[in-house]
């Protein structure tokens, strides 16, 4: 026996035929546009994170009305010698503590022409620098400061020392150093320099090695720098190696 | 008593150099021949682990600071620096500080012994110089984390580095450090006066 016809049948069909032609037409119109504009968002997404990436690693911002100055930057006097010497860098250098922290310690970074003599690792980046009322600087650096940078006493006793010694020679209000890592306070840099406590930087703290015992007593313990040793003659006027 | 820390271990490899080379791994043979040279001399060693274990640096310290008298060497291969040479450290100042109580706080154990470490330090140094061409004359100072907590004369010995053409340039350099290690320690002992006991040697 032959099914019963539906009386709409016909039309409904009919309708449903137009509509999935407009939809094909539709889609076929519209699906490229909508690519692009996928494309063209995903692209933009990338950029933004490009951009987010590049703020975080670009240099301070030089504002070309600070004073240019000779700056002493602190890298190894040569690639297997492991002694530190000054390199002076005329510099634009913000007369705040804190920026002309930023602005040398990005430039120790930023590393000398000859990569063999740099002391800290290329890929590390400086996310934030405060300064303390009690002339303490905190330092925070990106992980790739510890994971980077050659294992053993000698490197990271180097790049704790270039650290200090170039605050030092440039920013006489920082006294003390300490360095974090990603926020964090860590037990070492890379398995052997003890990062828990502070490294003197100025020495005329005006502070009794005693007294910033006591102090690191309280909260973990303070660490203390070599006494400069020898270096070489600070006459080296050099360029400096592009980010 | 000598306490001999053959530095890393376990999933801590240390520093890591050309074909294959790891830090720990070196450390353990270099331990096993400065052990020999400063049992000819005489001494008791202990060694802070045995196989490929990864103490803690209390850990460590803590072999050393149960023992009355004891003196505390760390190896390290370092990944830089001159191939051939050996560097002494000591830790950097540490102003002491003791509590009402007497007792010396474990994180700054090292402070009452610097001047021995100094010591120590500049005596195995001056052996090594003699034998490593280019390695410093007297040891350096660093800020150590291992040697902090460590209440005895202590000294960290970075021989340079894992970055060698061959792995055998390394191995032959073993047994003039464990003999400089061995020499220097054999010098020290009659400067050894155990800190705050009126002048008892250990």
């Amino acid at each position: 026996m032959e099914p019963a016809k539906h009386p709409l049948n016909r039309p409904l069909r009919f309708w449903l035929i137009t509509l999935l032609v407009f939809a094909v037409l539709g889609a076929a119109i519209f699906a490229p546009i909508l690519g692009k504009r996928m494309k063209r968002a995903a692209r933009l997404q990338q950029q933004s994170e490009e951009q987010a990436r590049r703020e975080l690693t670009q240099p301070i911002p030089v504002n070309p009305s600070d004073p240019r100055v000779k700056a002493k930057l602190f890298w190894l006097s040569d690639a297997d010698n492991s002694v530190l010497a000054p390199v002076v860098v005329e510099l634009p250098l913000s007369n705040d503590p804190v920026l002309r922290s930023k602005q040398v310690l990005n430039t120790l970074l930023a590393g000398p022409v000859d990569a063999e003599l740099r002391t800290l690792p290329p890929d590390a980046v400086l996310l934030a620098f405060y300064l303390l009322p009690d002339g303490t600087g905190v330092a925070d650096f990106s992980a790739a400061l510890a994971t980077s940078i050659p294992s053993g006493i000698a490197s990271e006793q180097l790049a704790v020392d270039s650290m200090a010694r170039t605050l030092e020679a440039n920013v006489p209000q920082v006294k003390r150093l300490k360095i974090l890592i990603h926020g964090q306070e860590v037990e070492t840099l890379a398995g052997h320099v003890d990062l828990t406590g502070t490294f003197v930087v100025n020495a005329d703290t005006g502070q009794t090695p005693a007294n910033s015992a006591a102090a690191g007593a309280a909260s973990k313990t303070s660490a203390f720098i070599a006494p400069p040793s020898p270096l070489t003659p600070d006459h080296r006027v050099v360029k400096l190696a592009q980010r | 008593m000598v306490v001999l820390d053959p530095a890393h271990g376990g999933t801590d490899l240390g520093a890591r150099g050309t074909g294959g080379i790891q830090e720990s791994e070196i450390t353990m043979e270099f331990a096993a021949e400065v052990r020999r040279a400063l049992e000819q001399q005489g001494f008791q060693v202990v060694l802070t682990r045995q196989g490929n274990d990864n103490p803690s640096f209390d850990d460590r310290s803590a072999i050393a600071n149960a023992q009355r008298g004891a003196v505390f060497i760390t190896l390290h291969i370092a990944s830089t620096g001159l191939p051939g040479t050996v560097r002494v450290y000591v830790n950097s100042d540490l102003p002491p500080v003791t509590s009402p109580n007497g007792f010396i706080p474990w994180d700054r154990a090292q402070a009452p012994y610097l001047g021995l470490s100094r010591k120590l330090g500049d005596l195995v140094q001056g052996m090594l110089m003699q034998r490593f061409k280019g390695s410093p004359d007297t040891a350096q100072t660093g800020t150590i984390r291992q040697l902090r907590t460590t209440a005895a004369p202590a000294i960290a010995v970075e021989v340079s580095s894992v970055v060698v053409n061959d792995r055998s340039d390394l191995d032959h350099m073993a047994p003039g450090v464990a003999d400089a290690i061995a020499r220097g320690v054999v010098a020290f002992k009659p400067f050894y006066v155990i800190p705050g006991t009126g002048g008892a040697s250990p």
